[in-house]
């Protein structure tokens, strides 16, 4: 896929995380092939890969799967927001909804907001942090959201 | 094909296994999780994970995959309103045999569209030492048996 230019970084460390700020973390156009693609590979359901049977479904024409909506948001959170030097991975995800389908054409750009930010306990120079991630397309309608949870190092461990 | 009434709550789905490969691991990062950890093996040693791993996207498209080949394909899927909790409990590595199961949880028609209904399930992905790798908490929607007629 088209990476795009790469942003500058902003939440980097721990240090540099802000409960309640948000920011917009990329955008990227699906099209048709990339969508059969993915599906072929990961989610070969009938409305994902096959036009003609998915003009037939409740969706009325193809659809991506959700995961690469999802796998899609992922890249751009690497591209802009993550540094690899502070990144620790993630142990999961919480609430999320695919609240719309994302057709071919459509171009989904993601915004990132931090909820809340906690220094591991057991480990020093350690943090997790909490972001509600949000796709909109080309409408401004909210087409995927979840909350995923990130760990990372502190630029300065104590 | 199979509809939302064939679903119980207490239904258990066992899927074949599945092994991944360092080549798959490193393609799916390369285009959608560029991590140093899922890309290259010498950083990866260094990192947390002690080794290359897979991108926890990458376990749950395998995931979605085992799901569709075995389940989800017999049945009328209209899709999924979403996934309720996921974790990566522990990474995945090139290698590694993957097993997964799910228990139906709930089965929910819905009051507004009578064609159609939801169903939560439970999964757990594990390894082939049969540690948990990933759990899941999802919905799924599925269409209802046509009337006889």
């Amino acid at each position: 896929m088209a990476a795009g230019r790469r942003k500058a970084k902003t939440m980097q460390y721990f240090e540099d995380i802000h409960p309640g700020s948000a920011r917009e973390i990329g955008n990227h156009t699906f099209s048709e092939d990339a969508i059969i693609a993915f599906a072929r590979q990961f989610d070969p359901q009938p409305f994902h890969i096959d036009p003609a049977a998915a003009k037939r479904s409740a969706f009325g024409g193809i659809i991506a799967s959700g995961w690469h909506t999802a796998a899609t948001v992922m890249r751009m959170i690497v591209d802009s927001a993550i540094e690899v030097e502070a990144s620790l991975g993630s142990p999961g995800f919480d609430d999320l909804a695919w609240l719309k389908p994302v057709r071919p054409g459509d171009t989904i750009r993601a915004r990132m907001t931090c909820i809340d930010k906690t220094p591991s306990r057991s480990r020093p120079g350690i943090g997790s942090a909490r972001f509600l991630i949000e796709a909109f397309n080309q409408n401004d309608e909210l087409v995927m959201r979840y909350t995923s949870i990130g760990i990372m190092r502190f630029r300065n461990p104590a | 094909m199979k509809y939302l009434e064939d679903f119980t709550v207490g239904q258990v789905f066992t899927y074949p296994p599945r092994t991944v490969s360092e080549d798959e691991i490193i393609a799916f990062a390369r285009e959608y999780d560029p991590q140093p950890f899922h890309l290259d093996k010498e950083a990866a040693k260094q990192s947390l994970f002690g080794g290359l791993c897979a991108s926890g996207w990458h376990t749950a498209g395998m995931m979605m995959r085992m799901l569709v080949d075995n389940m989800i394909g017999k049945y009328a899927s209209m899709g999924s309103p979403g996934v309720d909790q996921l974790r990566w409990v522990k990474p995945v590595f090139p290698g590694d045999t993957l097993q997964l199961s799910g228990e139906v949880l709930e089965v929910r028609p819905s009051q507004s569209k009578p064609d159609r209904g939801v169903i939560t399930s439970r999964y757990e992905m594990k390894n082939q030492k049969g540690e948990t790798v990933l759990t899941m908490q999802a919905k799924g929607m599925y269409g209802r048996r046509p009337a006889q007629g």
